[in-house]
Order: C-alpha cells, then structure tokens, then sequence
C-alpha cells in the first residue's frame, strides 16, 4: 500500500493516510466542489487497505474546523466502512477546539452510529 | 441609466443591513472566495465565534444549493448555477437568504419537505438529520440531500420559504435561515 497524501485547500481537508505507521489523518475544512470527486480515492484507499487486514492498532485522526452536509455523509461512509470491520483496535480521534461545542456535538452525533470500533471525542 | 439609482439601490441594502450580497452565476471559487472573507469579517466584529461558524455554515449550503440545483444555468460553464445570496443582519440577528430558478413540477415535493422541516423542534431535526444522512441519496441529488436539515439546525427559528411562478415550466424559491 502507498501512503496516501492530499494537501489541504480552502475547501478541502489535508488527507495523510500512512500504512507504515497506521496513523490517518484528515485535517483542515472540508466543502469541496464535487465532494463524491474528491473523497472517492479517499474511500478507496480506506477499502483496499482495511482488505490487507493489518492486525495491529490503527488510529483515524480527525481534526476538522468545519464541514458541510455532504462531507458528514462521507465521513458517516468512513465510519461504518470502519466500524463494519468489527476491529476493536480501530480508534477514531474525534479532535476538536475545546471552545467548539458544535464540533463537538458532530463527534456526540457519530459515535452513537458506530458500535465496534473506539470513538474517542478529543477536546484540544 | 442605472448607475445613477446604484446608490439608491445601495442605500436600501444598507438600511436592510445587508452585509453581503451576490446574484449571478455562482461558481465555487465564489463560494471559497466569499466564505473566507466572511469568516475574517465575521471574526473581526463582536460577532460571537459560535454564531461566525453557524452563519458560515448556512452560507456555504445555500450557495451549494444554488450551485447543484438552480434550473438557471451559466451559458458559458454549466457548472454555475445563477442564483441570489443575501447575508445580512437585522435586529441583533443575521439572515442568510437563497433564491434560484427551479422547475415547476418540483415545488409540490419540495413544499412538502419544507412544510414537515419547519414543523419540527430541535430533538426531531437532529433525529430526521441522522435517518437521512444514512440512506442512499436520491437520483437527483447532488449533495447528500440533508443541506436543508443542517439550516434548520443552525437556524434560531424555522426556515422561512417561498415559491413565486415564472411560468408554467418554472418557478422562483427562496428560502430564509435566521441566526
């Protein structure tokens, strides 16, 4: 597997998946044009490299200041293609500013949708 | 000759409190353009950070909006849809207005979404918001199909809209979020 390295845009998140050190991140903002365009190698990485079935931890980092409605149905895809997994060593880092009670709730609203994998809401 | 009523045309803009308004083809460079420089804006007045990032957020879903669905389209780039955006603030609360072309026989189910949407209470959007985020979009959707369902929770009080006939094949909607 490749890493996988999108760099950051006014409106769409930095990606940095690594298979080296199974630490993912998405950061930034996320309202891109043609959302489907932009995360569909995004969601195909995602597929063919929970299909290698490393058996390690693996931590999803995400850090996002705002997204719009059609990235939080992406970003729901991710979490159940994660959670379908039923990896327990899976962990989801839903970091947001501690100032930010919306984001805040965004993380609340997606950990009741996942039931295998860790959803952990981080405030920084 | 209409540069003479533009300050007239300004003035009244100004006693309405609008900040910002924009009609013509929306493309999204206008969208990552218009959205940065509202956030600065927003963050340099004593608007509240939480209130900056709800006006933000509905500003960027009516302009999408208009992008995906207007039926008025850029005759040279069909990826702009034609549209008005209005964002102003009122009375200790901001307004972020969208109107565009749509075709006449969508207004029936549009209506009713819209009806059922400003019906409900907080409890029943976030519910409704995260049943719809987990179905299949529909055919003709471009986005996720919940841009509406995220104003209305941004929003302070129910979503206001209107549909005004074109003609028989079209028909102008407008639709308001107040924060």
């Amino acid at each position: 597997m490749t890493r996988l390295q999108i760099e950051k845009t006014k409106s769409s998140p930095e990606i940095d998946f690594n298979p080296e050190t199974h630490i993912h991140s998405i950061k930034g903002e996320s309202y891109p044009e043609n959302t489907t365009q932009f995360y569909d190698p995004v969601l195909d990485w995602i597929n063919s490299y929970l299909a290698e079935g490393y058996e390690g931890e693996i931590v999803f980092n995400i850090e996002l200041i705002y997204f719009n409605s059609s990235s939080s149905k992406i970003l729901l895809d991710i979490f159940d293609m994660l959670d379908e997994t039923k990896n327990e060593k899976i962990t989801v880092n839903w970091i947001h500013d501690e100032d930010d009670e919306a984001m805040e709730e965004y993380g609340e609203e997606f950990e009741e949708d996942v039931e295998h994998i860790k959803f952990n809401i981080v405030a920084k | 000759m209409l540069s003479q009523s533009l300050y007239s045309y300004k003035s009244s803009l100004d006693r309405d409190g609008v900040i910002f308004t924009f009609c013509g083809p929306i493309s999204h460079d206008i969208v990552e353009g218009v959205g940065v420089t509202l956030k600065s804006q927003l963050a340099e007045s004593e608007v509240k950070q939480t209130t900056a990032m709800k006006v933000f957020a509905v500003f960027i879903e009516q302009v999408q909006n208009v992008i995906n669905y207007s039926q008025e389209r850029n005759d040279f780039d069909s990826d702009m849809g034609m549209g008005i955006i209005v964002i102003g603030e009122s009375k200790g609360s901001h307004f972020i207005i969208g109107g565009n072309k749509i075709k006449a026989s969508k207004v029936p189910v549009l209506k009713e979404n819209l009806t059922e949407l400003v019906a409900m209470n907080k409890e029943e959007l976030k519910a409704f918001y995260k049943k719809k985020r987990k179905l299949n979009t529909s055919e003709d959707s471009k986005g996720a199909g919940i841009g509406f369902i995220e104003m209305a929770r941004k929003a302070s009080k129910p979503l206001e809209f209107s549909f005004e006939k074109i003609d028989d094949e079209y028909a102008f909607f407008s639709i308001e979020a107040d924060i």
